[in-house]
């Protein structure tokens, strides 16, 4: 696999040079999802965030982008507080998502996926083609702009979801379970391209999957999220050895 | 140029054929055949109008015909003898019940008026996902024809409008259809289009996308009813006589089933269901009348005319559950970049999806 091209990039809406969740907590009728969380996405890294199923991740997500309105507690972008965003602000101030099903224009084009968040995002449509046709080069679609995006190979889907998340590149990424379903090798190509983000873009990632492998392979920091409260949060070799993470996550006996 | 012509050659060779068919019954003096053009001309530009709307955003609206009694109302205020409106229409403001006002000035306001009231009542709807907003706009439907039954001052309620010329022709239904192919091309075309698309495929993921899907909606839908509204208008100017019932629940289910046959994912789709609809229904009502085969007189049973349309959209969406079109654009060339939305296919399919809740 080589390394990624470069893409030119746009100045994003901000300036924040952090995510932030601050004592955050989301109930569902009375049941948390997620309790008291609080952790930071620094621009210049990737941020895994692994936890069990039902961990809470896709709540916190939704939260991140404005799809769940939080109970208790803050998310920030830079300073500014995000209280009552849309999903729409947030792309526009900055932050960006995939979805673990994919949720991909699959009728459309697989340029045309791509063009909709550059068009969403005010461009016009020949500059908008262009940082398409950019950005799908950089995750190796080029040959394939003009498939209908729901005709394309699996892997393929998840490349297309991560273009379609960085058009125009935001200034933080979430990643919902890109590597789901993916061979070894697929996963080895995922990970230069996840990696290679914050360099490329200026653009912090946090990350959310379940192989091991590829969270602890590119993250910076890890966060653990057990029963929608904060477990651990370290390098992932600090993660690996913790006590607490594999007597809960892993199953292990402490 | 290629590609210029690659990409909207589609709207290009509907009003060709569309003029083909008037050409050749005005050269071979099929007087017989006019009104039924006409009235299938118009309803080119009412399922093109509906087209719009569920085509681009998928959501099912079943009260679009609710603005083409607005716009033909519209037309018939405006153009109406003065006698007539003097004596039965005394709620209508004086301007318009001394004055007899010219067909581009009645069209103006059979555009106008419905695009005023969809924008209204869009914006307060068009939150809704799927079936809910479906069933509004059904009620929308309902909402019109009620007070155009009942406001006897200004519509003459259950009884007719009369005294509206009749200046529409085939040329002239025909130069109105073929405004709205144009229209409703360019509008998919357009960045609106791209993006009202997105919001069909998946709402969820065209929010992250930073999509406004109400605006772009609210839009599709105004247009729509400026599409279908003139459609009223060129009808009311048609017939010379209007009642309200016309606009209701026959008319509302024809035009669907049109758009249905035709296949909703396209604009060749819209126009080939009108045509294709029209003559079935034109075939089944000469059975209806009866024929002579040899010494005999064939004869179909009466009702077989709704009875062979309802079978017909039932074989549609059992076969070509994507309509006659499959979601396809007539098309001579292909293009070096695919411009065609090719989406649309699955649209029908997805309408009734609602895709407000889970998100992951």
């Amino acid at each position: 696999m080589t390394e990624p091209s470069a893409v030119p990039a746009d100045p994003t809406n901000t300036d924040a040079a952090e995510l932030t969740v601050d004592d955050l907590t989301v109930r569902f009728e009375g049941l948390a999802a997620i309790s008291g969380v609080s952790l930071t996405v620094e621009r210049h890294e990737v941020f895994g965030l692994i936890g069990p199923n039902g961990a809470g991740k896709t709540t916190l997500v939704n939260c991140l982008t404005g799809f769940q309105a939080p109970t208790g507690g803050r998310v920030l972008v830079g300073r500014e507080s995000t209280v009552g965003w849309s999903p729409m602000q947030f792309r526009e101030m900055g932050v960006a998502r995939t979805f673990q099903a994919g949720r991909l224009f699959k009728d459309m084009s697989v340029l045309e996926n791509v063009e909709v968040t550059a068009v969403g995002l005010g461009l016009g449509r020949r500059r908008a083609v262009e940082r398409g046709r950019a950005i799908l080069d950089w995750v190796g679609l080029a040959g394939k702009t003009s498939l209908r995006a729901g005709a394309l190979a699996y892997t393929d889907q998840r490349r297309l979801a991560i273009a379609r998340a960085m058009v125009l590149p935001p200034a933080f990424v979430l990643l919902d379970e890109p590597a789901a379903g993916m061979s070894d090798a697929e996963c080895e190509g995922l990970m230069v391209l996840v990696s290679s983000i914050p360099r490329t873009f200026v653009c912090g990632v946090l990350l959310i999957e379940h192989n091991m492998r590829v969270v602890m392979g590119v993250s910076h920091r890890v966060h653990v999220l057990d029963g929608g409260k904060t477990l651990a949060e370290g390098t992932p070799a600090e993660i690996q050895r913790d006590q607490a993470v594999l007597a809960a996550y892993l199953g292990v006996e402490g | 140029m290629h590609v210029f012509v690659a990409r909207h050659q589609t709207p290009v060779l509907l009003i060709v054929l569309l003029g083909a068919a008037v050409a050749i019954s005005e050269v071979g003096g099929l007087d017989a055949l006019q009104v039924t053009l006409v009235e299938m001309l118009i309803r080119v530009l009412v399922v093109v109008g509906l087209y719009v709307f569920i085509g681009n955003s998928g959501v099912i609206s079943f009260g679009q015909v609710g603005f083409m009694c607005i716009g033909a109302y519209a037309a018939g205020w405006a153009t109406a003898e003065p006698s007539f409106k003097q004596v039965m229409l005394q709620g209508l403001p004086e301007l318009l019940q001394e004055n007899q006002f010219s067909f581009p000035l009645a069209m103006a306001g059979a555009i106008l008026l419905p695009a005023i009231v969809a924008l209204l009542f869009g914006f307060a709807i068009l939150r809704l996902n799927g079936i809910a907003a479906s069933i509004a706009t059904f009620a929308f439907l309902i909402i019109v024809n009620s007070i155009y039954s009942n406001w006897d001052s200004v519509t003459a309620g259950v009884s007719s409008l009369i005294g509206i010329p009749t200046p529409v022709g085939p040329w002239v239904a025909l130069a109105f259809a073929a405004g709205g192919i144009l229209v409703a091309h360019l509008f998919q075309m357009s960045r609106y289009g791209l993006l009202l698309r997105a919001t069909r495929e998946d709402g969820v993921a065209a929010k992250a996308s930073g999509v406004h899907s109400v605006r772009m909606r609210l839009l599709a839908f105004v247009l729509s009813a400026a599409l279908v509204g003139a459609g009223g208008g060129l009808y009311a100017q048609f017939l010379g006589i209007l009642t309200v019932d016309t606009f209701y629940l026959s008319l509302s289910f024809i035009t669907i089933a049109m758009l249905v046959v035709g296949g909703m994912g396209s604009l060749t789709g819209a126009v080939a269901g009108v045509i294709a609809v029209t003559v079935i229904v034109q075939l089944l009502r000469f059975g209806e009348r009866g024929f002579p085969v040899g010494s005999a007189l064939f004869k179909l049973p009466v009702g077989s005319g709704e009875l062979g349309l309802g079978l017909l959209l039932a074989l549609i969406l059992i076969f070509r559950p994507n309509g006659l079109s499959g979601g396809k654009e007539l098309a001579l060339i292909r293009g070096p970049r695919e411009m065609m939305p090719e989406g649309g296919a699955v649209a029908g399919a997805r309408a009734l999806q609602d895709d407000s809740n889970a998100v992951a």
